[in-house]
C-alpha cells in the first residue's frame, strides 16, 4: 500500500469517528424526511427521544466497560430487573429508603463485578454473564417466580403512588424525568471520560493496557470502577423500567445489553476499548430509535427490524474494525 | 458318587423351585385380590373427591364452568382462503376436535388418589405460576404425587425433561408444548411408552392431538372473537386498528390477532387492520411502536389490540397519553394486576377473562377423570368471559 493511500484511508479513519455517527443520524434524518412528510415533526422527533431515554441511561454505563476494553456487560439486564425488585420491595419503609436499596443493589453487583474482573482479571464476558444467571436465579428463588407490584408493597403510605409516578414526573412540568437524568449521565460521563486522570487512565487501560500498566495505572481500581459506573446506570434504568411497567419482575430489562452495547458501537466507541466519546454514543442511542421510527413509518415488521439491527451492528463493527487495523490498531 | 451329590442338589433345587413359584402364585394371586379390593376403594373414594369449594386467589371457583363447542365443517382447503376469513385458521382454531386418536393407553378407572404425575410446563412467567399453584391444588384434593419441571422457554430441555419423566414412568404426563410440530415428536413417544398424557395450553399441531388424552386451556380463538365484538361496539363498527402481537412461534401469535381480525371481517367489516407489530413484552418497546403509530395513521387510527395486558398495555396507554389520544379503544388479553387497574383506570376498555390457576387445575383435573374411568372430551376449554370496567371488581384481587 502506497504512503499516499495510507495517508487516504488513516484520515477516512479519522473522519469516520470524529463524524461518523452525526454523518449518519443527519443522513438518516434525510431519509426519512424523504420517507414520511411527518417525520421531521417535533411531536415524532420528541416520541423518537422519548423511546430511547432508558437505553441512554444505561448505554452511558455500559460505554465506560467498552471504552476500558472489556467489550460489554452482560449482567446489565438482571441488574437492572434486581435494583427495580428490590426498590419495590422496600417501598413498604418509603420512597427515599426504596430508591436508596435500589441503587445499592446495583452498586452491589457492580462491586462485584469490578472485583472478579478487575482485580482477579475473568474474562468480562463470562462473568458478566455468569453473573446475570446467578442474580436471576436468587431473584426466581426469592421472589417465587412472582412480580411484585409498588402499589401493594407500599402500601398506605403514598410511596407505590410516588414510584409508579416516578418515571412520568415531568421536570417544570414539561421534561420528562428520565430525559433530565439521561442529560446529567451524558454530562457527567463526558466530564468523567475527558476532564478526570479516571478518564484519562481508562484511556489508556483501553487503548494499551501494557503501557497503563509500566506507568503506575492501577488497572484493578480503573477497570473495576468502570465496572461499578455501569451497574449504576443499569440500576438507574432499571428503577426507571419498573417505574414504568408498575411490576417489579425478574424480566424487566431484557435485551437492555445487546442494544446498549449495539449504541456504543454504533457511536464510534471501539470493542477494543480506547476511543469514542459519550456524544458519540448519544448519537448511537439516537439512531437506533430514529431507525425503528423509520422502519415503522414504513410498514416494516419488527422481525424485520430486529434483522436491519442486527446488520447495522455487524456492519459497524466490521468497518470500525477495518479502519482501526489500517490505522494500526492490530488488536482491533 | 459325584453324580449322586449333583442329581441330589438339582432334585432339591427344583424342589425349592417348584414351591417357591407355587408359593409365589399364591402371593400374587392374594396380591391381585387385594390391588382389586384397593382399586376399587381407591376409585370411590376418588370419585367422592369434591372441588367446588377449592378458591383461587382472585376469588372465583378454581373450577369452573368448562365450555364446549360445536366445531364446523371444515373448509377444503383452508389455506387457500384469506387470513381475514375464519377458515383459514381452522385447523388452528379446532385442532384436536375431529383428531382421530391412536394408541391411547385404556382408563385403569381405579381412582386418581395416589397417582404419580409429572408436568413440564413451558417456562418461568408470572403466569405459569399461577397455573402451578392451581394444578397443585387439585393434586393435594387427590393427594397426588405432582412435580412440575420448567424448561424455561427451552425446548431442548423440553425434550430431556420429557425424556427423563419417560423413564420414571410416572402414571401421567402433563406437557406444555413449547413448539407446535415438535409437539408431535415429545407427544408420540411418550405415548409408545405406554404413559397416558395431556396436553394444557398452549395448542400443538393438530397431528400431536393423536397420541393425547385430551387438550384443556384456554379458548383463545374464542375469547378473542367475543373481545373483537365488544371492542368493535364501542367503535361504531368502523374505523382503522392496530395489533401488538404475542411472541412469535406460539398459538397465542395468531389465535390473538387473527381471531379479532378475522371475526371482524363479518362482524364489522367497516373496521380495517391498519398495522400488526410484535415489538415484545416491553412497555418501553411497545410506547415506541405505538408512538410511531399515531404519528404515521393520525386519526384513522381508533383502536388497538394487545396480546398482554401488562408491560404492552402500558406502552399504549403511554403511548396514548402522550400523543393526547385518550380516545384510542384498547382491547387486551388478560387478566393481570396492572391490566385490571388499568381497565379500572379506563386506560383499556376490556380483556379477556383467563383464569390462570383454574387453567392449569383443569389439565390435572383432567387426568383425574380419566383414571376415574369417566368421560374425557378430546378438548375442554376454559370459560370465556370478557371484563370491562363494570364488573373488573369481582376479578380481585388479580391471580399474578
Amino acid at each position: 500500500m502506497s504512503e499516499r493511500t495510507t495517508q487516504f484511508t488513516r484520515s477516512l479513519g479519522g473522519l469516520f469517528h470524529r463524524a461518523g455517527i452525526f454523518g449518519a443520524v443527519v443522513l438518516i434524518l434525510a431519509i426519512g424526511a424523504l420517507v414520511s412528510p411527518k417525520f421531521l415533526t417535533a411531536g415524532n422527533l420528541l416520541n423518537t427521544v422519548d423511546s430511547v431515554m432508558l437505553l441512554g441511561i444505561v448505554a452511558v454505563g455500559v460505554a465506560f466497560v467498552t471504552y476500558s476494553g472489556h467489550y460489554a456487560d452482560l449482567s446489565v439486564p438482571t441488574t437492572m430487573a434486581f435494583s427495580g425488585v428490590m426498590a419495590v420491595e422496600m417501598l413498604r419503609f418509603g420512597f427515599v429508603p426504596a430508591l436508596l436499596a435500589g441503587l445499592a443493589t446495583g452498586l452491589g453487583i457492580g462491586l462485584v463485578n469490578a472485583l472478579m474482573v478487575g482485580r482477579l482479571r475473568v474474562n468480562p464476558i463470562i462473568w458478566t454473564l455468569a453473573m446475570s444467571y446467578l442474580t436471576m436465579g436468587v431473584m426466581r428463588w426469592l421472589w417465587s417466580n412472582q412480580q411484585i407490584y409498588p402499589d401493594v408493597k407500599g402500601g398506605d403510605t403514598g410511596a407505590g403512588r410516588l414510584f409508579t409516578e416516578l418515571y412520568r414526573h415531568e421536570v417544570l412540568s414539561r421534561i420528562p424525568l428520565p430525559m433530565v437524568i439521561l442529560a446529567l449521565f451524558a454530562v457527567a460521563g463526558h466530564y468523567v471520560l475527558t476532564r478526570t486522570a479516571f478518564g484519562q487512565q481508562l484511556k489508556l487501560v483501553g487503548s494499551n493496557p501494557s503501557m497503563a500498566a509500566m506507568t503506575g495505572v492501577r488497572m484493578p481500581r480503573t477497570v473495576g470502577l468502570a465496572f461499578v459506573l455501569s451497574a449504576l446506570a443499569a440500576s438507574v434504568g432499571g428503577i426507571l423500567i419498573t417505574s414504568l411497567s408498575k411490576v417489579g419482575a425478574y424480566y424487566n430489562g431484557e435485551g437492555y445489553d445487546f442494544d446498549a452495547v449495539t449504541a456504543v458501537v454504533l457511536g464510534g466507541v471501539m470493542l477494543t476499548g480506547g476511543r469514542g466519546s459519550m456524544l458519540g454514543v448519544l448519537g448511537g442511542v439516537l439512531m437506533l430509535g430514529l431507525m425503528s421510527n423509520i422502519l415503522t413509518l414504513l410498514g416494516v415488521d419488527t422481525f424485520a427490524q430486529r434483522i436491519v439491527k442486527g446488520a447495522v451492528f455487524l456492519a459497524v463493527v466490521g468497518v470500525s474494525s477495518l479502519l482501526a487495523r489500517r490505522m494500526g490498531r492490530d488488536d482491533a | 458318587m459325584k453324580s449322586q451329590i449333583r442329581n441330589t442338589v438339582v432334585m432339591l433345587a427344583a424342589g425349592a423351585m417348584l414351591a417357591g413359584v407355587s408359593g409365589c402364585g399364591k402371593q400374587q394371586s392374594a396380591a391381585a385380590g387385594a390391588g382389586r379390593a384397593d382399586a376399587a376403594a381407591n376409585l370411590a373414594e376418588s370419585l367422592k373427591v369434591d372441588l367446588s369449594g377449592i378458591k383461587s386467589q382472585d376469588g372465583q371457583p378454581l373450577l369452573l364452568a368448562l365450555e364446549t363447542k360445536t366445531p364446523p365443517p371444515r373448509p377444503k382447503d383452508p389455506d387457500a382462503l384469506p387470513e381475514t376469513d375464519p377458515g383459514h385458521w381452522y385447523d388452528m382454531e379446532y385442532a384436536g376436535w375431529n383428531t382421530a386418536k391412536e394408541n391411547i393407553p385404556a382408563s385403569p378407572k381405579d381412582g386418581a388418589i395416589g397417582k404419580r404425575v409429572i408436568a413440564i410446563i413451558n417456562g418461568d412467567h408470572p403466569y405459569l405460576t399461577a397455573y402451578s399453584a392451581g394444578m397443585k391444588k387439585v393434586a393435594e384434593a387427590y393427594r397426588m404425587k405432582l412435580r412440575i419441571l420448567s424448561p424455561n422457554w427451552k425446548v431442548d430441555v423440553q425434550n430431556q425433561m420429557l425424556d427423563e419423566a419417560v423413564n420414571e414412568k410416572p402414571d401421567l404426563i402433563i406437557l406444555i408444548a413449547l413448539d407446535a410440530k415438535v409437539a408431535i415428536l415429545q407427544v408420540r413417544k411418550v405415548n409408545q411408552a405406554g404413559i397416558p398424557i395431556i396436553l394444557s395450553n398452549m395448542h400443538p399441531d393438530n397431528e400431536a392431538m393423536r397420541y393425547a388424552i385430551c387438550w384443556t386451556g384456554p379458548d383463545d380463538w374464542g375469547q378473542f372473537r367475543m373481545l373483537a365484538k365488544v371492542w368493535a361496539d364501542k367503535l361504531n363498527r368502523k374505523g382503522g386498528v392496530a395489533y401488538v402481537r404475542h411472541a412469535p412461534g406460539g398459538s397465542p401469535f395468531f389465535a390473538r390477532t387473527f381471531g379479532p381480525a378475522s371475526e371482524l371481517t363479518a362482524y364489522a367489516p367497516d373496521i380495517k387492520t391498519l398495522d400488526m407489530q410484535a415489538p415484545g413484552f416491553e412497555a418501553a418497546k411497545t410506547q415506541q411502536v405505538v408512538s410511531d403509530w399515531i404519528m404515521r395513521f393520525g386519526d384513522k387510527l381508533v383502536g388497538i389490540c394487545a396480546a398482554d395486558d401488562s408491560a404492552q398495555a402500558i406502552g399504549i396507554a403511554e403511548a396514548c397519553k402522550k400523543a393526547g389520544r385518550s380516545d384510542i379503544v384498547v382491547v387486551a388479553a388478560g387478566n393481570s394486576k396492572v391490566g385490571m387497574d388499568a381497565v379500572k383506570a379506563g386506560e383499556i376498555h376490556a380483556i379477556t377473562y383467563q383464569s390462570a390457576e383454574a387453567d392449569g387445575a383443569v389439565a390435572l383435573k383432567a387426568g383425574a377423570d380419566w383414571f376415574n374411568g369417566l368421560t374425557v372430551e378430546p378438548v375442554r376449554y376454559l370459560p370465556k368471559h370478557v371484563i370491562t370496567q363494570t364488573d373488573v371488581d369481582t376479578f380481585q384481587p388479580a391471580q399474578w
